[in-house]
């Protein structure tokens, strides 16, 4: 089984130099092709520092450890090329970007990772068709994509739109942060369906959640507990039923 | 004369004396005399000059030479539209007058009100030819595209325009440089009903003063809409001075500066609700590279008997895009009515880091996200500029991906 990211050993720290933090400490997990994996854990484990490490955001350094995507450092790398390596993230908070359409923001960025990879830009007609195609899969309202990039739309709103744009981009790796906070179940549902399409044999995905919830509808192929900045237990899709049950006490515990 | 008006020049620099030689030239006239005294009063305003502390004409304009460049490309011209040039050696009217529009030159010169308040306005007044009046009368909308270019050393411009009442003018103006200094006096006069749409593209080398001032009075009901994008010069200063003279009388005074690398540009507006129930909008919005600087400087008058129900916003917003740029803002508002909505709001800052991991996050290249940025962030400046919104956008595009 081949693997595509590999995290093994990784420390990183958030802030200053000299007020600095340390949120992951010594974190390993892998996900091979074409699996699935959810990563749990309570508040303050470490689950979104863990999303924005992978994806190159300023504010956090790393102390320690490696983080590679198909056998390329990733840390190495500026966001804008970990993106074109097919790194995608799903934002728990997503961006308001004024003065910026949908569908101008998406086609930009389509182009700016065709080019990155010395493909030719898409045209206008086939960008739209495919823009119709994923926003019907996603019930989303065309009018939505005409409007500046998540400004005034609701929170349930602003998570589909990240799941549209990632269907419209196609990435090889996902990393979702807590995709399914602010959804009503009506909505996960539909969210979970624009997921669930793009699971394919040479894709991977990590899925970062604090509940069993979204898990019932992107079915994991492997759950890691997040604690105190590293994975203290790993196993089937069992195990989220178990945290969901027991708590995340109890898990921790068992793990000391 | 020229020498008593020299003396009133405190120290004056060798440019200064070459203004005075330039404006001796003229046959003795004492409305002109009038104008060169107000500007010899402050001579090339410096810092010590009230409001203009930040753009110092004083030590910016060294020489009067013209400068090597020549002016820049005209992004407003429209095949079509009727063109009046301003150069160094006089105007160039239009091949074909628009109907409406009536153009008289005069030799003698016109009086300017307000004069003290605008020195450069006076400078431009005092060293133009003579008056060019543009009398706009009611019926169908007139357009007019005027250009103001080199070479030369000094093009010093003035024009007047009077719309009639219920007549509408759009108006574009390119000031492209050119000249080692460009000094351009525009007037309008809205009478009841009238509306003015003011489109105006500045751009000028980073060894040119420039400086484009224009008054603006409106009678009841009048209308205008002004929109501005400059990118600055050595020096270079728009300013606009505006009075609702007649109850109902409503302006919009939009403008974007983008000042790149040993390149300024001020904006300065003035606006006097000098009638009851009149509407004030004013938006700025700039974006300053390192060695750049942006000036904005805003105020509002609102008297106490003939200002009451003024309904007046002023926003100020400023990206400063790298370490080194700056940014100066003095938004102002007196008021002494009582009975009035006003607002005002002035920032400054960088780009939202946040927005800018977004778009690198899904694969858009730093400068290439800085730049869409910025260009959402001053586009808004630019949405009410009708017909040539497209054109400036275009031209802060071209400047933004330049920048990056």
């Amino acid at each position: 089984m081949r693997l595509m990211l590999k995290i093994e050993n990784l420390s990183a720290s958030v802030g200053d130099a000299d007020a600095a933090k340390g949120i992951l400490n010594g974190l390993s997990l892998s996900v091979p092709a074409g699996e699935v994996h959810a990563v749990m854990g309570p508040n303050g484990a470490g689950k979104s520092t863990l999303s924005y490490v992978l994806t190159g955001r300023e504010g956090y350094t790393v102390t320690g450890g490696a983080a590679t995507l198909d056998g390329a450092d990733l840390l190495a790398m500026s966001p804008e090329t970990r993106a074109a390596k097919g790194l995608f993230l799903s934002f728990q908070y997503p961006v308001e970007i004024p003065g910026v359409p949908v569908m101008t923001f998406v086609r930009t960025a389509m182009n700016a990772l065709r080019k990155a990879r010395g493909e030719a830009e898409i045209s206008a007609p086939d960008f739209i068709r495919k823009s119709r195609d994923v926003a019907k899969v996603l019930s989303l309202d065309p009018e939505m994509l005409k409007r500046p990039v998540n400004v005034g739309f609701s929170g349930g709103e602003k998570k589909r739109l990240e799941i549209y744009q990632m269907m419209m981009l196609e990435p090889r790796f996902m990393v979702l942060d807590e995709t399914d906070s602010g959804l009503d179940i009506d909505a996960l549902r539909t969210v979970a369906e624009g997921v669930n399409a793009l699971r394919a044999p040479d894709r991977g995905m990590l899925v970062i959640t604090h509940y069993q919830r979204l898990l019932d509808y992107i079915k994991p192929d492997k759950v890691h507990v997040l604690a105190k900045g590293r994975i203290i237990k790993s196993g089937g899709p069992e195990l989220a039923h178990r945290l969901e049950a027991e708590g995340y006490d109890g898990v921790q515990a068992e793990a000391v | 004369m020229s020498t008593a008006l020299k003396d009133i020049i405190r120290n004056p620099t060798v440019a200064e004396l070459e203004l005075v030689a330039r404006y001796a030239a003229f046959k003795a006239d004492p409305r002109r005399e009038r104008l060169f005294e107000a500007f010899a009063r402050t001579g090339l305003p410096g810092r010590r000059v009230e409001g203009w502390r930040w753009t110092d004409f004083k030590t910016a304009v060294t020489s009067l030479e013209a400068p090597q460049a020549a002016p820049a490309r005209d992004p407003l011209a429209r095949e079509g539209t009727a063109t009046l040039r301003f150069t160094p050696a006089g105007y160039v009217p239009p091949a074909n007058v628009p109907d409406g529009l009536r153009l008289v030159a005069r030799d003698d010169v016109q009086a300017m009100s307000g004069a003290e308040a605008a020195p450069l306005g006076a400078l431009a007044a005092a060293l133009s030819p003579g008056t060019l009046l543009a009398d706009v009368s009611a019926g169908a909308p007139v357009r007019l595209h005027m250009v103001f270019a080199g070479p030369g050393a000094i093009n010093a411009a003035r024009i007047v325009f009077l719309l009639r009442p219920g007549a509408e003018l759009h108006v574009s103006e390119s000031h492209l440089g050119g000249a080692a200094f460009s000094a351009a006096l525009i007037e309008f006069t809205l009478n009841k009903g009238a509306r003015l749409h003011r489109s105006v593209y500045q751009t000028g080398g980073a060894v040119e003063a420039q400086a484009i001032t224009a008054l603006i009075e409106q009678d009841a009901g009048a209308e205008s809409v002004q929109t501005v994008l400059a990118l600055g010069a050595k020096i270079a200063r728009l300013e606009t001075h505006l009075v609702h003279r007649e109850t109902g009388s409503k302006a919009t005074l939009n403008a974007a500066y983008l000042a790149g690398a040993g390149l300024a540009a001020d904006i300065t507006t003035h606006v006097r609700h000098g009638a009851p129930a009149c509407i004030t909008r004013q938006l700025t919005k700039g974006a300053v590279l390192d060695g750049g600087r942006g000036v904005f400087q805003g105020k509002f008058l609102v008297p106490r008997t003939s200002g009451q129900q003024t309904d007046a916003t002023m926003r100020h917003n400023a990206l400063l895009l790298e370490e080194g740029a700056e940014v100066f803002a003095k938004p102002e508002l007196e008021i002494l009515a009582d009975d009035v909505q006003c607002a005002h709001g002035n920032t400054s800052g960088a780009l939202d880091a946040a927005q800018l991991f977004y778009l690198r996050q899904r694969g858009i290249p730093l400068p290439q996200a800085r730049a869409m940025l910025t260009e959402a962030f001053i586009a808004e400046a630019l949405e009410e500029a009708g017909d040539h919104q497209d054109a400036l956008r275009a031209e802060a595009q071209a400047w933004l991906s330049n920048a990056s």
